[in-house]
This record gives structure tokens, C-alpha cells and sequence, in this order.
């Protein structure tokens, strides 16, 4: 029993700096759990039961975007651990189960382990985050989402510590739940009406492997099946005339929407098969894997709108299109370590991917129940790609190690696109180009002196045919850090620059990122403790743009260019320390702030589209959040423990006339068991 | 006397000295280390001792059929009959902390390199820093049964990566501090398998340590389930850069964890005809003349094409 506690109390240092929202996260006892003896089993376990508050100001919808919590009775965290103590437990030997915020929190998970040594072992993952997003600046709010994500994980092992080990697995991800879409009708230049959708998404899969060991060698296989289906549904609540949303022809626009409905079942199956082949001798390690996944989707949908379009003719369409689409992919990689001696490594990696993604569907469109258009689309997208990596590490001394590595890829990608009506002779559109990236990349760990680590390394990269404007071309990185470890406290820092500058002769595209971070631990006791942070982020990127603007007439401009500019310090603080025998307090400040490029307010440009970008330019804001937890002991087995934690998110300008600054208070009071 | 008597009386006086200490080592043989058993370790370690069969290398002991060199205290630790007779010391047995960074990497992999999921520390980023096992796991003071991580998986990784610790701290961000996810569940932290994510921008001149999804695909589809397809019409940019043409993975001040705090410039920015990039070669192509920028409508793209990450119906994203 006493070891036990030693144990727990030895936890209990970095299970207070683990705790940064206000809420117990999963894995932590905050109380010193005791374990008890039942038979041949020795149990830990402990049980937070409390409730939660939240009172928001200012935009609710960001607010549960960012934070979401909110009132009610939630077990906000358990643990619970059975051993057996001679390792020969009748059923099992070790029971692990960790839950958080079980109830009504949006961040809801559990995990579970049930192992017998040599027989089997049993992993079970559960997780559920209510996702809430606005949409503002997407779409204007029109996209608002509030759906369930809830995901699970069950693998299950048997024999694991064997030369032969047999493994299934099973994996379901759903996401459900109200939400809003819109969709054009009748025009490409007229109204866009906003539809409520109900959101029914679910995927399965199924696994089924095994690993066998002989001589050195393991080889294991798996076969996986996997299922993916929507059944989301797209109705209109009410008719919308074209005035009633906010964008298009504009309030004389007399588009509106009577009646519309969608459906567009998918159904999508994946079989896939993995290989994998491991050996290590004393100077060689080779793992060779294969990957086969037969992605496969088909789908219907069948779309039906009745109004009127923006020149006041009544419209009845409906659209039917049908297909399939299809991605097979090949991958193998081959990774070669070879130790010619104790201070060397030389490592190879050769990966070789090949996905070919093709898709064809039957567009047909009737209006007014007549005919008016039938179209075949086909679309093809490969993708091959080879990659090729060697590196070479070098140990000087205990202290002192050099490594080198130089990489390789050649990327081919193949396009053909089509538009036809069916029965016509295909007149497609094809293409076909080479990416090759070579990059190096170099550095060094060193020791100086004892408990101080440097790491620093330095790359450069060049891709002779990017296949975005904002894709990596001529790219170099730098990237140090250096740390100073004792056994009670710890100072790090680092600085990482990014650099690429993707020119070409219209127009270019620049980014540049570099962060700067310092990094404080103290552990004076296991009741005092220190823990904080401060990272700078800073990010400019200069981009070439071409689009249409203007009145009456829109036309061709290129500028001005986009330049996106950020500044973000980054602070985070974590004490706990005592204020009596029995009680302790847990204090925390984290606290997110972009300057942006420094302007104090947006100034007046000299034409509409120049205020357009200038706006948005930079984006200054300020995220912050101080938190405080007390955690009382009242008996030895009891503990109890109220928290606060504030929510604040200022924006200084807003974007695109917005401006979603909220305030949040936010707490809990709790009783936790332990025993 | 001159130097070269000198240097005669000293061979005459080293030589025969020198003979005797090689006979004399010859004559006692240093005894060879032995297996002394881990119920001899817990006579001076019981704190150690008295906790581990909680410890998931218990059950190499539980066994009782693991040969000396593969369970118990020396297992990892090395035969400790040196130690033993020398009581204690540091010196005499097979600290950890003593050790290399490949010394440590050697002695775990003895046993756990049976996983898949190890198959790539070789070659990992961690191990090019001397990042290794015993940077993360703490085997006799672990603050997780699970995995006897030194710390909460979050905060290990803090450790070194202030700048990622940043942004999860952001406003729109994965759930990485809620405890909702976790590092692990995209990255693999003892080194990804591939070369690369087939779609990733880096075209996989830095694998990041990603834990792929089966066909090498980026993690964030292993959740985004429904961003996977194959579709018909793909945004060919998704499917060959990756998901961060267009988002920031960990987090971001801008909604939705894009790069921009607006949609339009996002899209602008590829989307500006220049050049010989895009499927076709011949430059991203640009917006069309009915696009009027000055529009708000036009601004907000995602508005119409909704179907932004791909597409069974039409071929521009509408539906």
C-alpha cells in the first residue's frame, strides 16, 4: 500500500503541469490514488464526478467553435488499473481504463487495455468531440455546422509475445448532425439559398493480420476492409425568395427557391492488403513493405428545384447524375540501414507510390420535365511518385555526432479530362508533367558539457516544376535547438526558419516563417512546480494574384498581390505550489497575440479592390487564458476541487465585416474518490 | 651519468617490472560477468522492485522462461555480477543513463523492434537528434501504465516542440490539449514507415514522422473519412499537395485552420493562371469574368463551389 502511494505521489509533479484547460484531461489522477490488494490483483483507481458552468458574451457561435464547454453533471475523468501481482492473473493480468469528460462534455474519450501476458491483448479507443463551426468567414454563416464526431478503435491481439501473433482490428468513425449548405440553382450569376442538411456519415473497417518471427526475421500481413457510406439529405425548410439572402443579383433579383430536395447516397469500399517484412542483424536492418488499397465509390444523386431565376421565369429542374469512382494504390518502401561500424549509420529509403484515380459520371439535367441536357464527364489523375533518401550519421565522440542526408523524388502526374455528350467521340483534354525535388539537408548534435544538448541542423530544397504557385521551389530551412536538463528543472530554446520562394516570371510567390521559443521547467518538489513557455511565430508570405474586379464592367487585374502577414506570441504558464497542509493551488495563463504587421487601424486605400485585400492582409487578435484550480483534501480517499477559467478572444479588426469576439467564464466544482 | 646510461638503467629496471605485471595478469584472470538474477537486484533496489509487476516488462519475469539476458533487471541492464561485487557503482553495470544514444536505441531494440510500428526508428528524425527511448519513456517512473511515457504524451512532445505547443493554444486548433486527440494519432513518434504521404507537398523530402494511413496517405484522412472519396472530380491540388496546401494541421488564429483568414485569398493565390503550374500545365486557371471581386458573393467562395475537397457531380465543385 505504501509503495503504491509513493508511487502516485511520484506522478503527481507532472500530472499538475499536465493540466491546462480547466477540466481533468484523460490519464490524470489528481489526487495520490492508493492502491489496494484483492486477491492477487493490486487496484488503483480514482473518480472525479462534478459539474461544469460556462456563461458566454459576445459570439456564442465562436465560442463554441473554439472552446464549447458548457453546464451541466459530467464524470470528468476516471482511472482505474488491476494488476495481477504475480503476473499469472486468471482472465487477465492488467486492466487500464481512462475516461474524460463522460456526460455531456464536448470532448468526450475512453480507453481501455485488457491484457493476459502471452495470451492476448485488448486495446480499445472512444472518442466524441461535438463539432460547432459557424462558417462566417467561409461562407458567411451560411455553412454552419453542429454535428457528433464520435470515432472507436478496438484491436485485439492474441499471442503477442509470441513467434506467431494473430491481430484483428476494428474501426468505426461517424459524424452526424444538423447542419447548413447552399447551393446555386437556375444561374451561375444569380442567388445562392441556403439549405438545411442533415449530415449521416459512417465508416467501418475491418482488419485481420498476423505477424510470424523466424530466424531474425518478421513478416507480417493484413487485410483490411473497409466501408465508408453518406446518406446526407439536402431540403429546403421553407421557400426563399432571392431577396431574403445576402448575396447575388441583388435586392431586385426576383430569384427564389419554392421547392428542392436532394439526395446523394455514396457508398464507398476499400479492400486493401499490407506486407511488411522486417530483419535487423548486429550491422544490417532492412524493412520492406507493400501496400495494395482497390478504393472503389459509387453514388447516385437526384436533385429536384422548382422557383423562379433572376429574369422571373418559373423553373423546374431536376438533375440526375450517376457513376463511380475508382483509386487503386500501389506502394512499396524499402528502408536499408547499415552499420559498417559503431560510429557509423548509412540509411536508404527508397518508397515507391502509384495511385490512379479515375471517375466518370452521367450528368443529366431535364427542365420542366423535358430533356434539355445529358453530359458525360470522365476524369483521370494519376499520381506515381518515387522517393529516394540517404542519409549518413556520423559519431565522433560520445558527445559529438555529424549527420547528412540527401533526398530524391520524382513525381509524374498525368491528367486527362473530358466533356462530352454520350455517344460523341472522347475529345479530351491530356496532360502530363515531371516534378523532381532534390534536397540536402545537414547538422549535428553536440554535448558541450554535461545535461546541455544542441541540435542543429540546415536544409535546402529545389523542385524544378511545382505544381502549385504556393508549392515549395526553392526552399531552405534552419532548424536549432538547445537544452540544459537536470533532474529538477530544464531550460530549452530553439529558433526554426523556413524559407521558400516559388518565382516565376508573372508573378511569384514568397513565404517566409520563423519561430522563436524558449522553454522553462521547474520541479523543486513534487508540490511545487513551474512550468512556462514563450514561442514568437512569425509568418509573410507575398503572392501573385490575377482575377476580375471592377465597375460597371469587371476586368483582368494583377493587382494588387496577396501578403498575408502574422506575428504570434505565444505564452504559457503552469504553477502549482501549496497553501496549506491540505490544499494546493494550480495556477495557468496561456495566451495567444498576433500584432499583424503592426497597424493600429485599417487605413483608407486609394480603390475598392485595393481596400479589399488590404483588409485582410493581417489579421490581429488576441486569445487568452488564465486558469485557476483548487483541489482541497478532505479525507484521505476524498479530495475536492473547484476550477475557473476565462475565455477571451479579441479581434481588432474583424474580417470581411465581422467581428467574432467573445468572452467566456467558465469553471467546475468536483469531488474526487480515490482509492 | 650521460643520457644514454641513463636510459639503459631504466630499460634495465622497467623490463623486468613490466614482465611481472604481465604475468601477473595472466596468472589472475579477470573473472567474466555473470547473471546474478533480479531477486539479487531488489536487495538494494526494493523501490524499484516493489512496483514492478505493474510494469508491462513484468511479464517477462512472470514467464519464467525467458533466458538471463532477456528478462528481469538485466535484461535491460546487462549482467550485474560486476556490480555486485563492486556494491554498486554506475561504472559496473549498464546504466542508462551512461549510455549512448545508440546504446539505448540497441539494447530496446533487442526486444521491441517485433512491432510494425518501429520498423522505421532507424531512419527517424528523432534518432538523427539522439532523441531515443529513454527520452520519452520512462520505464521505473512512468506518468502513463500505458506506453510508460516520462510525461502526458502532449506535454513530452511540449518538451521540444515549443512552436507546435503554440499553436494548439490557438484559437481554431486540433483538440490536442481537450485530450480529445493526440500527437500519436498522426504522427508516429519512432519514425514513419515511407519516405512520404503519397500526397504531400514535400513530395517526401521530410516525412515529419506522419503515421500514414494504410495506402500512404496523409493521416488527416484516417478522421476526415469523408474528404478521402476517390471522387470523381478531385481538386487535383488536395490529391497531390496534400492537406496543407490549404490548412495549417495543428492550429491556426484563422477559422477552420486555414492559412488565410480569408477564402478567397487562399484560392486566389493558386488560382491566378501563372506559369506552367496546375494539371494541365498551363497555370492554375484564373476565376472568370463573372467573378467580380468587388462582390462580396465572389469572396466567399466555398459559398458555390461547396464541394471544395472533391466532387461525384460536377466537375467546378457546385454540387
Amino acid at each position: 500500500m505504501r509503495t503504491s502511494l509513493k508511487f502516485a505521489l511520484l506522478l503527481t509533479p507532472v500530472l499538475a503541469l499536465a493540466q491546462q484547460t480547466v477540466a481533468p484531461t484523460a490519464d490524470e489522477a489528481t489526487g495520490p490514488a492508493r492502491g489496494e490488494n484483492a486477491g492477487s490483483y493490486n487496484i488503483v483507481q480514482s473518480w472525479e464526478l462534478g459539474y461544469r458552468f460556462a456563461t458566454i458574451g459576445g459570439d456564442d457561435g465562436k465560442y463554441r467553435s473554439d472552446v464549447n464547454y458548457g453546464n451541466g453533471i459530467r464524470l470528468l475523468s476516471s482511472f482505474l488499473t488491476v494488476n495481477s501481482r504475480d503476473g499469472h492473473g486468471h482472465w487477465f493480468d492488467e486492466i487500464t481504463l481512462t475516461t474524460q469528460g463522460l456526460g455531456n462534455d464536448p470532448y468526450e474519450s475512453a480507453t481501455l487495455r485488457i491484457q493476459k501476458n502471452r495470451l492476448y491483448r485488448y486495446d480499445m479507443l472512444w472518442r466524441s468531440n461535438d463539432y460547432f463551426n459557424p462558417g462566417l468567414t467561409v461562407a458567411n454563416g451560411e455553412h454552419l455546422e453542429d454535428t457528433t464526431f464520435r470515432t472507436q478503435d478496438h484491436e485485439l491481439t492474441l499471442l503477442p509475445q509470441n513467434w506467431f501473433r494473430v491481430r484483428a482490428g476494428y474501426s468505426r468513425t461517424t459524424q452526424s448532425g444538423p447542419a447548413l449548405t447552399t447551393e446555386q440553382e437556375f444561374d451561375s450569376l444569380g442567388d445562392v439559398f441556403p439549405l438545411f442538411r442533415d449530415l449521416r456519415e459512417q465508416y467501418n473497417e475491418y482488419r485481420l493480420g498476423a505477424d510470424v518471427t523466424l530466424k531474425g526475421f518478421r513478416f507480417s500481413v493484413m487485410h483490411r476492409w473497409e466501408y465508408f457510406k453518406e446518406d446526407t439529405t439536402d431540403n429546403l425548410t421553407a421557400t426563399l425568395q432571392g431577396t431574403s439572402v445576402p448575396f447575388g443579383g441583388g435586392p431586385t433579383d426576383p430569384s427564389s427557391l419554392s421547392t428542392f430536395s436532394r439526395a446523394q447516397p455514396y457508398r464507398g469500399r476499400t479492400p486493401a492488403w499490407l506486407a511488411n517484412l522486417y530483419a535487423e542483424r548486429k550491422w544490417l536492418a532492412v524493412n520492406g513493405r507493400f501496400t495494395y488499397a482497390g478504393g472503389r465509390g459509387d453514388f447516385i444523386q437526384n436533385e429536384t428545384a422548382i422557383g423562379i431565376d433572376r429574369f422571373g421565369s418559373s423553373q423546374n429542374q431536376q438533375i440526375i447524375v450517376t457513376g463511380n469512382g475508382d483509386r487503386p494504390v500501389v506502394t512499396g518502401d524499402l528502408n536499408i540501414t547499415v552499420f559498417p561500424s559503431s560510429r557509423i549509420s548509412v540509411i536508404n529509403v527508397t518508397s515507391i507510390s502509384n495511385t490512379r484515380i479515375t471517375g466518370n459520371n452521367e450528368y443529366e439535367q431535364f427542365s420542366n420535365a423535358t430533356l434539355s441536357a445529358q453530359d458525360l464527364n470522365f476524369q483521370f489523375l494519376g499520381v506515381r511518385l518515387i522517393t529516394n533518401a540517404t542519409d549518413l550519421r556520423y559519431r565522433l565522440s560520445k558527445r559529438l555526432s555529424f549527420f547528412g542526408g540527401f533526398r530524391y523524388s520524382d513525381r509524374l502526374i498525368q491528367s486527362t479530362e473530358d466533356l462530352a455528350t454520350p455517344g460523341s467521340p472522347f475529345d479530351g483534354t491530356s496532360a502530363q508533367q515531371t516534378n523532381i525535388l532534390r534536397s540536402g539537408v545537414a547538422g549535428f548534435n553536440w554535448m558541450p558539457i554535461k545535461d546541455l544538448t544542441i541540435h542543429a541542423e540546415g536544409g535546402i530544397g529545389r523542385n524544378n516544376n511545382p505544381f502549385t504557385p504556393v508549392s515549395l521551389r526553392n526552399n531552405s530551412l534552419i532548424n536549432t535547438r538547445g537544452q540544459y536538463r537536470k533532474r529538477t528543472y530544464s531550460l530549452t530554446a530553439g529558433y526554426q526558419e523556413n524559407y521558400n520562394n516559388n518565382s516565376i516570371s508573372i508573378t511569384a510567390y514568397s513565404s517566409h516563417a520563423r519561430t522563436w521559443n524558449g522553454d522553462v521547467s521547474w520541479h523543486a518538489k513534487s508540490w511545487l512546480t513551474l512550468d512556462t513557455s514563450y514561442s514568437k511565430l512569425h509568418l509573410d508570405t507575398a503572392g501573385g494574384l490575377a482575377f476580375f474586379a471592377g465597375t460597371p464592367r469587371a476586368t483582368l487585374m494583377t493587382t494588387p498581390e496577396s501578403i498575408y502577414v502574422s506575428n504570434i506570441h505565444s505564452g504559457n504558464l503552469g504553477a502549482r505550489m501549496p497553501i496549506t497542509k491540505r490544499a494546493d493551488i494550480y495556477i495557468g495563463y496561456n495566451i495567444t497575440k498576433d500584432t499583424g504587421d503592426g497597424r493600429a487601424s485599417l487605413a483608407v486605400q486609394p480603390t475598392a479592390i485595393a481596400q479589399v485585400f488590404y483588409n485582410v492582409q493581417t489579421f490581429p487578435l488576441t486569445y487568452q487564458t488564465p486558469l485557476v484550480r483548487l483541489s482541497v483534501q478532505i479525507t484521505p480517499k476524498l479530495r475536492y476541487n473547484v476550477g475557473y477559467q476565462y475565455y477571451g478572444y479579441h479581434e481588432d479588426f474583424g474580417v470581411l465585416g465581422y467581428n467574432q469576439s467573445y468572452r467566456a467564464n467558465t469553471g467546475y466544482t468536483s469531488l474526487l474518490w480515490s482509492f | 651519468m650521460g643520457p644514454h646510461k641513463f636510459w639503459t638503467w631504466t630499460c634495465a629496471l622497467a623490463l623486468p617490472l613490466l614482465v611481472l605485471v604481465l604475468v601477473r595478469a595472466q596468472a589472475t584472470p579477470k573473472t567474466p560477468n555473470h547473471y546474478v538474477g533480479s531477486e539479487t537486484c531488489k536487495t538494494c533496489h526494493p523501490d524499484v522492485n516493489l512496483n514492478f509487476y505493474k510494469n508491462p516488462h513484468y511479464k517477462s519475469i512472470a514467464s519464467g522462461k525467458e533466458p538471463p539476458e532477456k528478462t528481469g533487471c538485466e535484461g535491460c541492464h546487462g549482467p550485474g555480477g560486476d556490480h555486485v561485487a563492486a556494491r554498486g557503482g554506475k561504472a559496473t553495470i549498464g546504466a542508462f543513463s551512461n549510455f549512448t544514444a545508440q546504446q539505448t536505441l540497441d539494447t530496446c531494440l533487442g526486444c521491441h523492434s517485433k512491432d510494425m510500428s518501429r520498423a522505421g526508428i532507424r531512419n527517424s528524425p528523432h534518432t538523427e537528434a539522439d532523441v531515443v527511448c529513454t527520452s520519452c519513456h520512462s520505464i521505473h517512473k512512468p506518468a502513463t501504465p500505458k506506453f510508460l511515457l516520462a510525461k502526458q504524451q502532449k506535454d513530452l512532445c511540449y518538451t521540444c516542440h515549443a512552436s507546435e505547443r503554440a499553436q494548439f493554444n490557438m484559437p481554431s486548433k486540433h483538440r490536442v490539449n481537450e485530450g480529445v486527440i493526440q500527437c500519436t494519432d498522426c504522427h508516429n513518434p519512432h519514425g514513419s514507415v515511407t519516405a512520404s504521404a503519397t500526397n504531400s507537398g514535400n513530395m517526401g523530402a521530410n516525412s515529419a514522422m506522419l503515421a500514414p494511413a494504410f495506402d500512404n496517405e496523409e493521416p488527416c484522412l484516417k478522421c476526415h473519412v469523408d474528404k478521402r472519396g476517390p471522387f470523381v472530380f478531385e481538386h487535383a491540388s488536395v490529391r497531390v499537395e496534400g492537406c496543407e496546401g490549404c490548412h495549417v494541421p495543428h492550429g491556426s488564429t484563422n477559422a477552420k485552420m486555414l492559412k488565410r483568414p480569408v477564402v478567397f485569398t487562399l484560392c486566389l493565390e493558386c488560382h491566378n493562371g501563372a506559369g506552367t503550374f496546375g494539371r494541365q500545365n498551363t497555370g492554375v486557371f484564373t476565376t472568370p469574368s463573372t467573378h467580380n471581386m468587388l462582390d462580396p458573393k465572389y469572396q466567399q467562395c466555398t459559398l458555390c463551389h461547396v464541394r471544395i475537397h472533391g466532387s461525384n457531380s460536377d466537375p467546378t465543385f457546385l454540387r
